[in-house]
């Protein structure tokens, strides 16, 4: 029986990661070695026969990632750094703004507080799609389409929930006593969420930011309906490339996918222990 | 002093900011794509006029939009139930505490996390029926190579793969927690008892998963109906076969243009996704008045 147990997991586990794993060798292919007819897995120093199993190893793609290719505009890296700006300015709004609607919600009788907090869970159910159409037409009377500021925005409010709840969890969690002490003390309410909730609910900002930043960063359906030119991000640059008459640049886009997602693998490790609490808005915690 | 905060309004200039910025960017576009929705408006911008009930004719016309809906309904089912099964088999199997957990664990949860428009557009290499590793997997081992993307008889099968291998971990990570929180006394009554690991399975750990499993399907479910990045990049939007309604919604309103039809189709939608996540909400309201009490 335990046997059988280990063997399904094992099976799961190399059928689960040899995806990632065929993303880091073709990563170290040249192009014609990732549409070639025959299974090329064996990175060696030189080229082998066309038919067997050995493909030149060499670090090329990540070296062509500053190249522009056909169906974009610009390399790699600008849209990189589309990303990490649109994803880190985001989640600190998020992370802020939705500190703060938690600890309303946590500290102060709020009537109706638990009908304030579902709605404000609900938005999340919202099909992206349901809503772009009715925003672009918003964005084109603010000029915000094609804009950073534009996808910004949207961002926030779409990890907003994800935000409160996750940190009304993190803040329910901080005795009362600490914050009514320096009350007492001649603290004003903002000095008291300032100086005492905030150091304290610090790791658990750090969390809810990193779920923020995944579900930014990984966000594709507003990014490519919502601009084209300026604040084009990852995701939507990789689609673009589809359009390349070339054929698409296997190694490079390979080299890109697998920067572009080394820091959420990272963060995963790093949060690992709130994951359930992450995926289910802080309802179960680990 | 405190009082003033307790009682007075300045508290709620805590939560202010985040209910109007919900109530401007999600409530208002709401309100203002039932207006769209009966009228003629196109992506161009150029001037609409009032059709009254027109688009929701022929929203229930379109033998596309039958077709979509049975496409998402049967999509939604099979992702669901096979992440279901094999999360939660997994989670079995890796119930009790070894060495290598924690790493485990780790690794098979990493592809959750991960740009599924991204990774769609990697997996179209792996598929891919001239050159994907799969094909030559398969060839190696002397299989048919088939063609995953664009025969119709087998790119509904692929979609559902990918989205399997990336959400199987979800389900596990829950059924985990469900299966971490049994008692272990419940079990030690149930070997006094001689009870049979089969009767044990069935009468003790699945009914006290269940809570936790449900919350699990409806979360997957809600998230499985808007499929729509990984649509887009295996098959594209317009595909008969794998065409779900967030495709077809795309479709109508950013490649036809047709922005009062299309927003006619994401009110459909809505009242699905609105269904689904009342009974969630429902449900986890349940969920953590029980875990409160």
């Amino acid at each position: 029986m335990r046997g059988l147990r280990f063997l399904f997991v094992g099976v799961y586990l190399c059928l689960g990661t040899l995806p990632l794993l065929w993303l880091g060798i073709t990563s170290l292919k040249e192009r014609p070695d990732t549409i070639s007819v025959h299974l090329k897995w064996l990175p060696s120093g030189a080229a082998g026969a066309e038919d067997d199993a050995y493909f030149a190893a060499t670090l090329d793609a990540y070296r062509q990632l500053g190249v522009v290719y056909a169906g974009a505009d610009h390399a790699f890296y600008h849209y990189l750094k589309n990303s990490a700006l649109i994803g880190l300015l985001s989640t600190l709004a998020s992370v802020f703004i939705g500190t703060s609607a938690a600890y309303g919600f946590s500290r102060f009788p709020i009537p109706g507080a638990k009908d304030w907090l579902f709605f404000i869970l609900s938005t999340r159910f919202l099909p992206p799609l349901a809503v772009v159409v009715p925003v672009l037409m918003m964005y084109r009377e603010f000029d915000l389409q094609n804009t950073h500021l534009g996808l910004i925005i949207l961002y926030t409010v779409f990890n907003l929930s994800l935000a409160v709840w996750l940190m009304k969890g993190f803040i329910d969690e901080i005795p009362r006593a600490y914050e009514e002490a320096a009350l007492v003390d001649g603290y004003s309410r903002l000095q008291a969420f300032r100086l005492i909730i905030i150091p304290r609910a610090a790791s658990g900002m750090a969390v809810t930011g990193v779920f923020c930043l995944i579900s930014a960063w990984n966000e594709y359906g507003f990014a490519m309906t919502l601009n084209n030119q300026d604040a084009v991000t990852v995701p939507v640059y990789f689609a673009g490339l589809q359009g390349n008459v070339q054929g698409i640049p296997w190694p490079q886009v390979c080299a890109g996918v697998l920067l572009f997602v080394a820091p959420i693998i990272l963060f995963t490790v790093l949060v690992r222990r709130h994951l359930l609490r992450g995926v289910t808005f802080g309802t179960l915690k680990q | 002093m405190r009082g003033d905060w307790d009682r007075g309004w300045l508290r709620y200039g805590f939560i202010a900011p985040a209910l109007v910025l919900l109530v401007a960017m999600n409530i208002f576009p709401l309100l203002y794509s039932i207006v769209l929705s009966f009228t003629n408006a196109d992506l161009v911008g150029s001037n609409s006029s009032w059709v009254g009930v027109l688009n929701y004719k022929f929203v229930f016309k379109f033998a596309k939009y039958g077709q979509a809906l049975r496409t998402t309904a049967l999509f939604v089912f099979l992702a669901v139930a096979c992440e279901l099964l094999l999360g939660f088999g997994l989670a079995y199997a890796l119930r009790d505490r070894f060495a290598l957990k924690p790493l485990v664990l780790t690794v098979l949860l990493v592809p959750m996390m991960l740009p599924q428009a991204v990774m769609g557009l990697f997996w179209k290499l792996i598929l891919n029926g001239n050159y994907g590793a799969l094909n030559q997997f398969l060839g190696l081992l002397g299989f048919s190579q088939p063609q995953w993307i664009t025969d119709p008889d087998l790119k509904f099968l692929s979609v559902l793969m990918v989205d399997v291998w990336m959400w199987t971990p979800f389900m596990m990570l829950i059924s985990l927690a469900a299966l971490q929180a049994i008692p272990p006394h419940i079990y030690e009554a149930a070997a006094i008892d001689r009870a049979s690991p089969w009767r044990t399975f069935r009468r003790i750990t699945l009914p006290m998963c269940a809570p936790l499993l449900g919350l699990a399907v409806l979360l997957r479910a809600t998230d499985a109906l808007k499929q729509f990045d990984l649509i887009m990049a295996l098959t594209g939007p317009n595909d008969r076969v794998t065409q779900t309604l967030s495709a077809l919604l795309y479709q109508t309103v950013f490649r036809d243009g047709k922005v009062g039809l299309g927003t006619a189709y994401s009110y459909v939608i809505l009242v699905l996704v609105i269904a689904l996540a009342s009974v969630f909400l429902r449900y986890m309201g349940r969920l953590q008045r029980e875990s409160d009490s």
